[in-house]
């Protein structure tokens, strides 16, 4: 069943879960639908997120939109004169 | 009021990023972009969360990402850096094998071809802002809550105003004001930060405020006494860090 006790049960699970240790990650509900979003630092935790809420919420509908965070150098610096 | 620093000198560069939560899987996704950080920037600030779980092996990580980057690398823990009760250790070898300064309720000046560039820092903790904040009074869990950020807040206080040198910079993992929160739920600003950094920063005449913790915050903010505040935490940033000029 999807309520406001699974979203908080997944928002804890992301969070404490020694495997993933995530806090940036949006979970909102969405008519049917679970949806997570926000930003980690690799395709792998991302994969490790899904993995685990499908395992442990066999039953909601998710839709993941988690993008992984640039590290390019930056283009301008900012002057604080 | 910031320290006076004489217009004809060349402006100093800090740059800054926080939350990276580095271990193996992302080992090596900074470093092509510090290689331009000798160009670009005196110092490199690292706003806590270095770690993921804040384990001796991740730590190794940093210390292999941040280490040896050509400029000085200042650093505050963060919330993340604490889950594993290894501190200690995380610290020994920030400090050991990546040459890494860690600050916690203390200072470190850096000479930088500017000026003496004075960096003090500390994690900070939660507690939320002024009209909406969280008291010392109840249980003791709550009483201990609040004791726990004015004791990290007067320390970081009393190590901006004792600094010897020309610029002073705040460096923290929570949020000093709640400005740089903007776009985080209104109800969790009490774990995200505290006005009690904001009100210690405001102490000494600090030139910029640096701080991380909130992935889904806002870059740019000011302090109630003008100081200017950067969260730099990585998802907010958008890139392997942010330089700032003063000057």
């Amino acid at each position: 069943m999807i309520d406001e006790y699974a979203e908080a049960a997944v928002q804890r699970l992301l969070t404490e879960h020694a495997g993933l240790a995530e806090q940036g990650i949006t979970v909102i509900l969405r008519e049917r639908t679970m949806v997570l979003y926000g930003e980690v630092e690799s395709t792998a935790r991302r994969d490790e997120i899904v993995r685990l809420v499908e395992e442990n919420f066999p039953d909601i509908p998710l839709h993941v939109d988690i993008g992984i965070t640039r590290a390019t150098p930056p283009s301008e610096a900012e002057d604080l004169l | 009021m910031n320290d006076p620093h004489d217009p004809l000198d060349p402006p100093i560069r800090i740059a800054a990023v926080g939350d990276v939560h580095m271990d193996q899987d992302v080992l090596g996704r900074f470093r092509p972009a510090l290689a331009q950080l000798p160009e670009q920037a005196d110092v490199l600030l690292l706003a806590g969360d270095l770690t993921r779980h804040g384990t001796e092996a991740e730590a190794r990580c940093v210390a292999e990402e941040f280490g040896d980057v050509g400029v000085p690398v200042v650093a505050v823990l963060g919330n993340h850096d604490y889950q594993c009760d290894q501190v200690d250790k995380v610290v020994d070898v920030l400090a050991n094998e990546g040459g890494i300064t860690v600050l916690e309720g203390d200072s470190t000046v850096v000479d930088t071809p500017a000026c003496r560039l004075g960096i003090a820092g500390a994690k900070g903790f939660g507690g939320g802002f002024a009209g909406r904040c969280a008291s010392e009074f109840g249980e003791p869990e709550m009483k201990a809550f609040i004791r726990t950020t004015s004791t990290v807040a007067d320390r970081l206080g009393v190590a901006l105003r004792d600094l010897d040198c020309d610029v002073r910079i705040a460096l923290t993992h929570y949020a000093p004001v709640a400005d740089t929160l903007a776009g985080e739920p209104l109800e969790i600003y009490p774990f995200l930060g505290s006005y009690l950094l904001g009100q210690a920063i405001d102490s000494a005449p600090t030139a910029l405020a640096v701080h991380g913790h909130a992935h889904r915050g806002t870059e740019r903010g000011a302090t109630p006494g003008g100081v200017r505040v950067r969260n730099v935490a990585h998802p907010v940033i958008r890139q392997a860090y942010s330089v700032y000029r003063l000057g």
